[in-house]
């Protein structure tokens, strides 16, 4: 069993897991509802032995590449979906959620590349939990903007008077509103445990605690944006409808920053390591 | 061969098929079939039931066991009948007798199923497909407390459990595989739906009730029901709201201050007779602030309005009238009823599953077969010695025939009993396998899975009454 037939193995169960998940949205049923998520699992499961043969063979952690680092990610969103879906009645997502861990693994097959020498510097047990930390954090602040659209989609219903049959599975605002600010609150605490270990990793080896460069300028800025959030929620009582525009918008500026980083800047956190 | 008298067996066998000794049955009226002014007349009390199903079939020639079900909607007698009685006489009959009702009037009202059809009919009443409010919830609890009492009594018991078990697996299976039973179709309802839509849980929220309005007690008591944690109450009499607020286990406010504790209430009830809003904007953004614009769900259940309509644009807040929630529960109606169509198609499923299970646990062809086989070796055996032995009267040879006959049955006796008993004891897959080595023992013809019928139930297609 090599990477490729497991990344292939893993695009078939999350096909299988939109599928059904498809079919669970437009005709709701316990039978299509388990067969999604078992999927959707089996998919996770086989791309996670993708993932970890892969970085056997380039010998640290495989985030290496652009594409593997977008499979990592929605993996991680993936993870978490599985994670808390049943506690917060949020099955009926499971066709959007498997859509995007196809489309990551799908990248990552498209872009399988050799193996990538990784700069000496960057050879540290520091790097699997830095970017690990960092992975999450974005898992769960991409987790968020979904629950939001969610919400804000329900919200707008309910405000218009009409409802919607496809309203039927969802979980209630209160419920959406409670699972983004969970999925906030997690993700702020991995981003800012990321942004500690990264400053602690470049003080043992580089001998400087901050080197200001466009991925850590942008890491800065999202991490204020989200703190300025999150300290809206507990102070001010942002919540519903504000909060999950603004985790929206929060989000947006996290992947422009996420996709322009990779692919246009220099730096060590550039995608090559170069 | 001489002309010999119709024996036992030969009229056991109609045309080589299978009658069940029992048919399954259903006689009654319903709101489809009668007017409530009969209906009412016909119901039984609870501790009635048993009794009445006792001295129906004491009453019923052919009527094995028999359990009544009454409820607003439907008074039906389920039974189990022998299968050459025919039980619609005497089931009209007795209830007439036990209501005073004439049975030529019930006559024109009633109907009846038996076999496959009736099998239908009580998946359908267990479901609720048959309810007045179709996907009611309730008629699932008459249903089983009903039958609980005809079986603790003793009148409902092996032959007619089967359905009745099927029916209440049935009715689980629709409820959960449909959305039947989750959508509110009065207004009332559509109002705690929305509320839950809202709110996770109603069980630490609060109702304010503005008013004493009929609808807005409704929707109160509705979401009491569904759990609702605190209700505050408010009137233009005090007395009034004191009063009501007894009546929910409340508190009562004063109607001129009522704002100050608006921000405690998450679902807020009005249907106060004024000319004016009594609540504008401003004064609901106020509200919001107050409690950290965490969401509220206002209902304006007066005419004319009480709350004034732009605080529905105001974030958070979900203001509805008496016109969306009516057409919230209008298309709910209209979702239930295409829900319906599904649950219909279950049902049908369910009694084909069911009907094919009952034919594969079936021994009487077995037995037929066996019977045909003894005869068919009596004849023959009993040809040769007549024909070896030409010089006999009639007379000895009637004698003869019957001697034979008699030692047949006398053989068939016990195995017969035997095998019957095993039919209504055991499952489909064993008494499948007894049949085989019956069959095997006596190399009788092999079975043949379709042309059989069901013991207790038999599909004669057409309903008669309706």
């Amino acid at each position: 069993m090599n990477e490729s037939n497991l990344l292939h193995a893993s695009l078939l169960a999350y096909l299988c897991a939109i599928l059904a998940g498809g079919i669970d949205l437009a005709q709701p049923g316990n039978t299509t509802r388990r067969v999604a998520s078992w999927s959707l699992g089996t998919g996770f499961l086989l791309q996670a032995g993708a993932i970890l043969l892969r970085s056997g063979e380039v010998g640290s952690f495989a985030v290496g590449s652009f594409a593997e680092q977008v499979a990592f990610l929605t993996w991680l969103v993936a993870g978490i979906f599985l994670a808390i879906a049943r506690r917060y009645r949020l099955a009926v997502l499971g066709a959007i959620v498997a859509t995007i861990a196809f489309a990551g693994a799908l990248m990552a097959l498209v872009d399988h590349g050799g193996v990538r020498d990784l700069p000496a510097a960057l050879r540290s047990p520091w790097l699997p939990v830095h970017v690990g930390l960092a992975f999450l954090g974005n898992a769960a602040f991409a987790f968020a903007c979904l629950v939001s659209l969610i919400y804000l989609w329900q919200e707008r219903k309910l405000k218009a008077h009409s409802l919607d049959a496809r309203m039927r599975g969802l979980p209630s605002l209160e419920t959406l509103d409670q699972a983004n600010y969970r999925c906030l609150t997690w993700g702020f605490v991995m981003l800012t445990l990321s942004i500690l270990s990264g400053v602690l990793w470049a003080e043992l080896s580089f001998g400087r605690l901050w080197s200001w460069e466009p991925r850590t300028m942008w890491t800065a800025v999202i991490w204020m944006l989200y703190a300025g959030l999150l300290h809206g929620r507990v102070t001010v009582g942002w919540g519903g409808r504000q909060a999950a525009r603004l985790t929206i918008a929060g989000f947006l500026v996290l992947l422009v920053s996420f996709i322009g980083v990779n692919l246009f800047s220099p730096g060590r956190h550039a995608v090559s390591f170069g | 061969m001489s002309a010999q008298p119709q024996s036992k067996v030969t009229r056991l066998r109609p045309d080589g098929g299978a009658r069940p000794d029992l048919e399954f049955w259903v006689v009654g009226i319903s709101h489809h079939t009668a007017p409530v002014s009969l209906r009412e007349r016909m119901a039984f009390s609870a501790e009635g039931l048993a009794p009445a199903a006792r001295r129906l079939v004491a009453s019923s020639p052919g009527v094995v066991e028999a359990v009544v079900l009454s409820t607003c909607n439907r008074v039906e007698v389920f039974a189990m009948v022998r299968a050459d009685a025919d039980p619609v006489g005497p089931v009209v009959e007795f209830l007439g007798r036990e209501h005073s009702v004439p049975p030529a009037l019930l006559d024109q009202h009633r109907y009846a199923h038996r076999g496959r059809a009736a099998v239908r009919h009580l998946f359908r009443v267990a479901s609720s497909l048959d309810s007045m409010m179709v996907g009611e919830p309730q008629i699932l609890g008459q249903l089983k407390e009903q039958y609980r009492l005809a079986t603790d009594d003793g009148i409902a018991s092996a032959r007619i459990r089967p359905c009745f078990e099927r029916a209440f697996r049935v009715a689980k299976r629709v409820r959960s595989e449909t959305g039947i039973a989750s959508k509110a179709v009065s207004v009332s309802s559509a109002a705690v739906d929305l509320a839950q839509r809202i709110f996770d849980d109603l069980g630490d929220k609060t109702a304010m009730i503005i008013g004493a309005g009929k609808m807005s007690v409704l929707a109160a008591r509705h979401l009491q029901g569904h759990g609702i944690a605190s209700v505050i109450v408010t009137n233009r009499s005090f007395d009034r709201a004191v009063e009501m607020a007894r009546g929910f286990g409340g508190t009562p406010v004063p109607f001129e201050r009522y704002t100050q504790y608006l921000h405690l209430a998450d679902v807020v009830l009005g249907s106060v007779a004024t000319s004016g809003h009594i609540l504008g904007v401003g004064q609901m953004a106020d509200v919001m602030r107050a409690r950290r614009r965490k969401p509220m769900f206002l209902i304006d259940l007066g005419v004319p309005r009480n709350f004034d309509p732009a605080i529905n644009d105001l974030d958070n807040v979900y203001l509805y009238n008496i016109d969306d929630l009516s057409r919230v529960a209008d298309e709910h109606r209209a979702e239930r009823e295409r829900e319906a169509i599904r649950a219909e198609e279950i049902v049908e499923e369910e009694t084909e599953r069911f009907w094919r299970g009952l034919s594969a646990r079936d021994l009487t062809p077995t037995i037929v077969a066996l019977r045909g086989r003894l005869d068919q070796i009596r004849r023959a055996e009993l040809d040769r010695a007549l024909s070896a032995l030409q010089r006999l009267e009639p007379p000895e040879r009637r004698a003869l025939e019957a001697m034979t006959t008699a030692i047949v049955n006398k053989i068939l006796h016990a195995p017969t009993a035997m095998l019957k008993a095993l039919a209504s004891e055991s499952d489909a897959e064993s008494a499948a396998e007894i049949a085989e080595m019956v069959h095997r023992l006596f190399a009788l013809e092999p079975l043949e899975g379709e042309a059989r019928g069901g013991p207790g139930v038999r599909d004669d297609g057409d309903d008669q009454g309706e």
